[in-house]
């Protein structure tokens, strides 16, 4: 059973989610989106199969649920989990290329996470070359990381995708007024929307429900005809979840679009630890990052954030 | 708490609740109503209202979050639902657990009791859970702080591997604990089930052979939990006597995964041929093979066979060439007829055999001369899982129904199986004699141009005198 089944988060470990990071959870969110997004546009580069990559994205995503975000570099985090995922598979990676490709996608040169509307960036080789120090440096932080991602998972980096199933589902389902290709594309872009989404879908439902959801959305989308009954069910997947799911999926993209607009710090580039503690410090709040500040401190601050967590619910 | 979050921490749920219990409310009263009705579908129905209910609130709690909104569809549906409760019975669905993930515990949650051996892969020892009082074996990652790969790949599969198997004849992976300090993972464990012995000491001190009803019993099992493996698209990669377990109670397990890997049907391509020590490694391995099966696994389980009715392993090569000329001595030298294509084999193009007298037919024979207490049944079982040909071994499946487990002697219940001195919870460690798994990226064995004729030129002559001609019979 295991390729149907992945281990998902607790209650409690999403509900402290809040609380690990000690910033502000938009802010957590935000950050979220871009490293996944990093991800993807890492494995893209090193010419990964979309299914390594989206494990990399689903086990980061278990690695912030247990770990605090402020821990590592995103972009190192983001790296560690490609490189142990690619490392487990078929396709391992180099730790050199995969360096190469961070190095490319942080610099200047590269267009990542900068509004389509800006102009194409002048590409200087330089801005992204690395000195074989700074490689040794990344290479060791990247290590060190990875250890940490499976201490912090107990080790099980299990991650089913409900790619295969959505595809097998669909087949089962046999949309006869749309064309196979056309409802299956849109399928799996729901399924990969939903590795960004701040939501983590991924720990919160099982593949059979997500692939259920994206095909409902999918089948919306392109017109299809969906059977007049309660089809979710045949694949074990109650209203209530196939609902919060599609909700969930559809909301992605008008989520990211507005997080833009209200952190512009997040359209010049792959967002780094640095820019939040400086948002942090534009947003008012004391800089409680890096044990920069004394422990006493950070605990009245820790209490005061339960305190209003206890009232507000 | 409007964030994104609160809709599936508390506060969403509360309202849900809340929400559900008025419905609930509703439902009730109206059932009461049809309760003459539908006297004995009452329970079910009442369960599957409040499923429906429930749903119903969770649409109304995401319509107020979102605005898009959910698909209407759900809600034109839901209240034929609850008139149709009847039928409601047939949606009992399946729900998938797949557990939750968490840090790993501390080796400080075990108490080192002693060593039971040193292996290429780690050293294991013998240690009892705190809390319980439980004994474990911990089996200790090795790793090198100056391998700039990050964690072995090899102890980092067989994690994922064990934590995926649930079979009585596959060693069960408790969990994974890590030392103390957690600011670097250097230490690294796995709390394994504890088994008493490992078949190469029993083999080694036993004073007798074991009985065939006892051999047919440890095959039955590793056969069984082969099955499951390859079922689960598992191969093992590395089975040989001192890599199976057993309990006092007669239980074998197969245990060290630390060359196991995933596969899919065809096989992947480029395989390593870096797999299976030696003396168990199949032919279509030694002659350079890279697109192998599970059957690769069936030859080392036919190394296994013979090893646990003689107490010796079977083939006993030096070397990569020794090895397969002590495989084709005792299986018969490949024909196109008795293995089709074996000459595309990357080795197989530079070896010069000599014109085989005989080839398939006396394979048998041979094995039957070396193994005169077996019986019929018993040889065709052994030569077939020693068909140089991987496509005419038997499947794991096959093994468990054949012939040889239905005659007499019947294969020994596990309760009455002898019980042996264990090595492992004495405090020695076991010695192994056995050559190890090869390595990963050890240098692959190119066997060139091998004049296996010259090898063979000695059982010619051999075949024409007397001793040889005996064993044809």
């Amino acid at each position: 059973m295991s390729h149907m089944t992945n281990p998902l988060a607790t209650p409690d470990q999403l509900y402290q989610r809040r609380a690990l990071g000690s910033l502000p959870i938009e802010l957590q969110d935000a950050i979220f989106f871009s490293t996944q997004c990093l991800t993807q546009a890492a494995g893209i580069l090193l010419q990964l199969p979309q299914s390594v990559t989206a494990q990399a994205n689903v086990i980061l995503a278990r690695y912030l649920l247990v770990e605090p975000i402020m821990a590592y570099e995103f972009s190192e985090l983001s790296a560690a989990s490609l490189f142990l995922v690619a490392k487990m598979g078929p396709s391992p990676r180099a730790p050199r290329d995969i360096s190469n490709v961070y190095a490319y996608l942080l610099s200047s040169s590269s267009s990542f996470f900068r509004p389509p509307s800006s102009p194409p960036p002048v590409n200087d080789p330089s801005a992204y070359y690395r000195s074989d120090t700074s490689y040794q440096a990344f290479h060791t932080r990247v290590l060190a990381i990875e250890a940490r991602i499976f201490y912090a998972l107990g080790f099980d980096t299990h991650v089913s995708l409900p790619h295969p199933i959505a595809i097998t589902y669909l087949q089962a389902l046999d949309f006869l007024n749309v064309r196979k290709e056309k409802i299956a594309k849109r399928t799996l872009e729901y399924l990969n929307t939903a590795l960004l989404s701040p939501q983590m879908l991924y720990c919160t439902s099982q593949p059979n429900a997500l692939a259920v959801a994206a095909i409902y959305n999918a089948a919306k989308d392109v017109g299809a005809k969906m059977p007049e009954c309660e089809w979710w069910e045949v694949f074990d997947v109650d209203r209530e979840e196939l609902g919060f799911l599609v909700v969930g999926m559809r909301s992605v993209e008008g989520w990211a679009k507005k997080m833009r607009e209200d952190l512009p710090k997040m359209a010049q580039g792959m967002i780094k630890r640095r820019d939040v503690e400086e948002e942090l410090a534009r947003m008012g709040a004391a800089t409680a990052l890096g044990g920069e500040e004394d422990a006493e401190a950070e605990m009245a601050r820790r209490m005061d954030q339960r305190m209003e967590e206890m009232e507000t619910s | 708490m409007a964030s994104k979050a609160s809709r599936w921490a508390d506060d969403g749920e509360d309202a849900a609740l809340e929400a559900q219990r008025k419905k609930e409310k509703e439902e009730k009263k109206r059932l009461k109503a049809e309760k003459a009705r539908k006297l004995e579908a009452e329970k079910q129905a009442r369960e599957a209202a409040a499923e429906a209910a429930e749903a119903e609130a969770a649409s109304q709690q995401q319509d107020t979050d979102s605005a898009n909104g959910p698909p209407s569809k759900r809600r034109k549906v839901s209240p034929e639902r609850a008139t149709s409760n009847g039928a409601a019975n047939s949606s009992r669905l399946l729900r998938f657990e797949g557990g939750t993930f968490t840090k790993s515990r501390s080796v400080e949650n075990y108490d080192k009791l002693n060593d039971i051996e040193e292996g290429a892969y780690g050293w294991v020892s013998r240690a009892r859970e705190l809390s319980t009082g439980k004994v474990v074996a911990l089996k200790r990652l090795k790793i090198d702080p100056k391998d700039r790969g990050g964690l072995p790949v090899t102890g980092l599969r067989e994690i994922q591997i064990l934590k995926d198997c649930d079979h009585r004849n596959i060693v069960k992976l408790r969990e994974v604990v890590v030392g103390d300090d957690t600011s670097k993972i250097e230490n690294i464990f796995l709390v394994l089930e504890f088994l008493e012995h490992d078949l190469k000491s029993i083999l080694e001190d036993m004073p007798q052979p074991f009985l065939a009803s006892e051999v047919k019993t440890l095959l039955l099992q590793l056969a069984s939990g082969l099955s499951y493996l390859h079922d689960s698209y598992i191969l093992h990669r590395d089975l040989k006597t001192s890599n199976l377990l057993l309990s006092n109670r007669g239980v074998l397990k197969i245990a060290d995964f630390g060359m196991a890997r995933y596969v899919s049907i065809p096989p992947p391509p480029k395989l390593t041929q870096l797999v299976v020590t030696l003396w168990y490694r199949a032919p279509e391995l030694l002659l350079g093979s890279s697109r192998y099966t599970s059957a690769i696994d069936m030859w080392s389980l036919g190394c296994v066979f013979g090893e646990l009715l003689t107490r010796e392993p079977l083939l006993q090569g030096k070397n990569e060439v020794d090895e397969l000329a002590k495989i084709f001595e005792l299986c018969g030298i490949p024909t196109e007829e008795s293995w089709p294509g074996f000459r595309r084999l990357p080795n197989a193009r530079g070896l010069r055999l000599p014109p085989s007298a005989g080839g398939g037919a006396a394979a048998g024979s041979i094995i039957r001369a070396k193994f005169p207490l077996l019986t019929l049944a018993g040889v065709s079982l052994l030569s077939s899982l020693l068909a140089l040909d991987p496509e005419r071994r038997p499947t794991a499946k096959e093994v468990l129904d054949h012939e040889y487990f239905r005659q007499d002697p019947k294969p020994k219940s596990e309760a009455m199986f002898p019980t042996f001195p264990s090595k492992a919870g004495q405090e020695r460690t076991r010695r192994r004699e056995t050559p190890n798994a090869p390595g990963r990226g050890e240098k692959l064995a190119d066997l060139g141009q091998i004049d296996f004729s010259g090898i063979f030129a000695g059982r010619e002559m051999e075949e024409r005198g007397g001793g040889f001609s005996l064993r044809m019979v």
